[in-house]
């Protein structure tokens, strides 16, 4: 009898403190807003930078909440060099962002099943990436799923120096240039010792796209690393080959003697070189230069090709409201949410709408008259990243086999092939 | 550094409570004073005691299983025995260049840095007028944070640099530093000399602590300075020079702002050490077992090491209590 009594006493026990969990979880999800008995679904959302994104990114946030009731987000800001930590403890401890920023990193959560594949969702949406955002639309792909949608994605662009140009009596860089004739006009805008032509290649993006140029891959279609093929080769060693048998790009030795940290940012401010080939982020601290410059497409090779920087938006495993947190995101890569990030001078949007309107062509910040249609021309002829979950191997291992390459001068065919050994033992083929 | 103090308590220990234990006594149960004065030693040890189990020794053994997995910090651990060990000692290229790089970096960095310690406790020891100004220049530089250091460092280090325009003076050709894999070892050695004002002042400390009888019944003996110095000087900081000697070495086995900041390793691993390393295989490359494997090869080597400078400091190191 007694025993009954107090097994029937916890069973009650249990089913309060049961129904207490329940009403925290409640609590939990609805964010503390008992208006309506769904209340608002608060969603958790992480992304990089500095003040500008942060900025940024909360007045779209502001904007997709005064756009619906249902839905609210909390956004938090970590920075950049912190960021993969950070999420990826998150994750780890089970407490993962419903909302991610993701960039050349994605397939590291993809490849772990850490962050949801979209296409059901994309589907349900009713949402066309490539009429969206162009080539870049699947850029972040695992295994023929799309696993983030592109969010900010601005091609690399060539700076050029209009004074220097038009001292040496150069044309302007455009996208039909050749590497002949890149190179004639680097030779051009050379005064030894002081001027260079160009800042160099030496930095992913640069002599990738010099290889996709070139008709070579990094990693093929079939998933294998491609970086000892005679086109990777040449355009590697026609890249390095501008600083040591050329000599109008500056080499890593007369770079550190302009002073620390030096590179083609600040040399390219410092008219040391008359072009530079690099993001968006540069425009900012060039609008107050009182010399003449502008931007213009990437030249070509056998073909057009560019490599972009951008970033885009994922769900992580986590998320207890999928559809919400998609919801989100498709509003904020539209066309309203995504004008802000050119309206505050953070970065190129995704959104070719955006990309080809007035608010980006002619922006209210500029001081001077810049070719921001650059970025849309060049959206036609960017190449796929191939983002392999090895991603941070993958740039290790070139490195680690570059550097002296890259220092003293060398045989990019004899790197790569060293390259190319150590890449078909980090990367494992998508099946 | 706790060996170090350890031995000094015990030296005091020694001299004081033999005689009751000399007796046989059984150890006597503790008075009601000792009772409140062992609860409150554990009231007082107890946030330390706390931090090291929970934040210290837990994670210490967690390694040593997650050396033993193979883990990327998100999905379950993979159990895969000693194959983090096998690989690191026996496939992994990298691992070696970067165990010997900090082997290079920490036998000479090491002996250096107390080289010019003593040499310079020994110039601030001196009479000489400005004596205080000097001392403080010389302690100055470990003052400065190890990223501003750095960046000077590139500049004085760059291949048309100050440190290269005064080898220039003296004729000689430097090397481009920090860019070629030969020099980048020794410059991250020059930087850490630039840290030896630490070691100056408790070297100087002790040199102030020997009686200055010692000097005078030498000079009457007729000694010179620099017999004064091996024979008087040098036995007498040797406690300071195995401390620092100790500490020295178990941080030039650590090695990892300097490295990280200036060359991330490079060119082509040159300057890749074992702190960085592993640091790249965790967080970089989510190999948190292998990772955790390279920590307990460190700390292997370092042990050995500390051992070994253990086993030599009777033939070297002077207590003035132990003589008999």
């Amino acid at each position: 009898m007694s025993t009954k009594r107090t097994l029937g006493a916890s069973a009650r026990m249990v089913a309060i403190a049961a129904a207490g969990a329940l009403t925290l979880t409640a609590c939990a999800q609805g964010g503390g807003n008992d208006e309506s008995p769904s209340g608002p679904t608060t969603l958790k959302m992480v992304v990089w930078g500095g003040d500008v994104d942060k900025a940024t990114y909360q007045e779209r946030v502001d904007l997709f909440e005064a756009s619906q009731d249902a839905i609210t987000i909390d956004l938090q800001l970590i920075p950049g060099d912190q960021y993969e930590q950070k999420v990826q403890t998150m994750i780890a401890g089970g407490d993962g962002p419903d909302i991610l920023e993701v960039a050349e990193g994605v397939n590291v959560y993809s490849s772990k099943n850490q962050i949801i594949p979209l296409d059901d969702l994309i589907a349900s949406a009713g949402l066309d990436l490539e009429e969206r955002f162009g080539p870049v639309g699947t850029l972040y792909s695992y295994q023929d799923s799309v696993y983030a949608i592109p969010d900010r994605s601005g091609a690399m662009i060539v700076y050029y120096n209009k004074d220097l140009f038009d001292a040496a009596g150069v044309e302007y860089p455009s996208a039909d240039w050749s590497w002949e004739d890149a190179h004639s006009a680097m030779e051009a805008l050379t005064v030894p010792g002081e001027q260079w032509g160009y800042a160099g290649a030496g930095w992913w993006p640069q002599w990738w796209s010099l290889a996709y140029q070139n008709g070579g891959q990094i990693i093929d279609d079939e998933g294998r690393p491609a970086v000892d093929s005679p086109e990777v080769v040449e355009a590697l060693q026609w890249a390095n080959d501008l600083a040591y048998v050329d000599h109008v790009v500056p080499t890593p030795a007369e770079y550190a003697d302009m002073g620390p940290d030096m590179g083609g940012d600040p040399a390219f401010a410092a008219q040391k070189v008359a072009m530079n080939t690099t993001g968006f982020w540069a425009i900012s601290g060039l609008l107050e230069v009182d010399f003449n410059w502008d931007i213009a497409p990437m030249w070509g090779g056998e073909q057009q090709a560019v490599s972009a920087f951008g970033s885009g938006l994922a769900i992580s495993r986590d998320s207890e409201s999928p559809e919400q947190a998609f919801q989100a995101i498709d509003f904020l890569t539209d066309a309203e949410a995504q004008a802000v990030i050119i309206k505050n001078a953070q970065d190129v949007p995704a959104n070719l709408e955006v990309q080809q309107s007035e608010a980006f062509l002619s922006p209210e910040w500029t001081t001077r008259e810049v070719n921001m249609g650059a970025f849309g021309e060049s959206a036609a002829f960017v190449f796929t990243a191939p983002l392999v979950p090895e991603w941070n191997e993958m740039q290790a291992a070139f490195d680690d086999n570059l550097g002296t390459f890259w220092n003293e001068g060398g045989d990019a065919a004899a790197q790569l092939a060293i390259i190319q050994t150590q890449l078909e033992s980090i990367i494992q083929p998508a099946s | 550094m706790t060996q170090v103090l350890g031995e000094a308590v015990g030296a005091v220990r020694a001299e004081v409570p033999r005689r009751t234990r000399g007796r046989g006594t059984p150890r006597r149960k503790l008075t009601k004073r000792g009772r409140s004065e062992a609860r409150f030693f554990w009231l007082f040890i107890s946030p330390w005691l706390i931090g090291f189990v929970g934040f210290l020794l837990g994670p210490m053994i967690a390694s040593i299983y997650l050396s033993l997995t193979e883990w990327d910090s998100f999905t379950p651990a993979k159990f895969v025995g000693l194959d983090n060990y096998v690989h690191a000692l026996t496939q992994d290229p990298i691992f070696w260049k970067a165990l010997t790089n900090t082997f290079y970096y920490a036998l000479v960095s090491v002996p250096l840095g107390l080289a010019v310690g003593v040499w310079l406790a020994n110039l601030l020891n001196k009479k000489v007028r400005g004596r205080k100004l000097f001392r403080t220049m010389i302690y100055l530089p470990t003052l400065v944070p190890l990223v501003a250091t750095a960046m000077v460092f590139k500049m004085v280090l760059a291949p048309s640099g100050p440190l290269n325009d005064l080898l220039g003076v003296l004729g000689i050709n430097g090397p481009d530093w920090l860019l070629d894999p030969t020099w980048v070892k020794p410059a991250l050695i020059v930087l850490s000399a630039w840290g030896a004002g630490g070691a100056t002042v408790l070297l100087l400390s002790a040199m102030n602590s020997i009686p200055r009888e010692f000097y005078e019944a030498a000079e009457i003996d007729g000694a010179g300075p620099i017999r004064q110095f091996w024979s008087i000087t040098f036995p007498q900081i040797t406690p300071i020079i195995f401390f620092n000697l100790i500490m020295g070495l178990i941080g030039a086995f650590q090695i990892f702002s300097q490295v990280y900041i200036l060359t991330s390793g490079g060119p082509d691993n040159a300057s890749m050490t074992m702190v960085p390393l592993l640091f790249r295989e965790a967080f970089s490359f989510y190999h948190f077992g292998y990772a955790s494997a390279i920590a307990w090869l460190l700390f292997v080597v370092i042990t050995g090491f500390t051992a070994i400078a253990f086993r030599t400091s009777r033939k070297w190191v002077f207590y003035e209590t132990k003589v008999r």
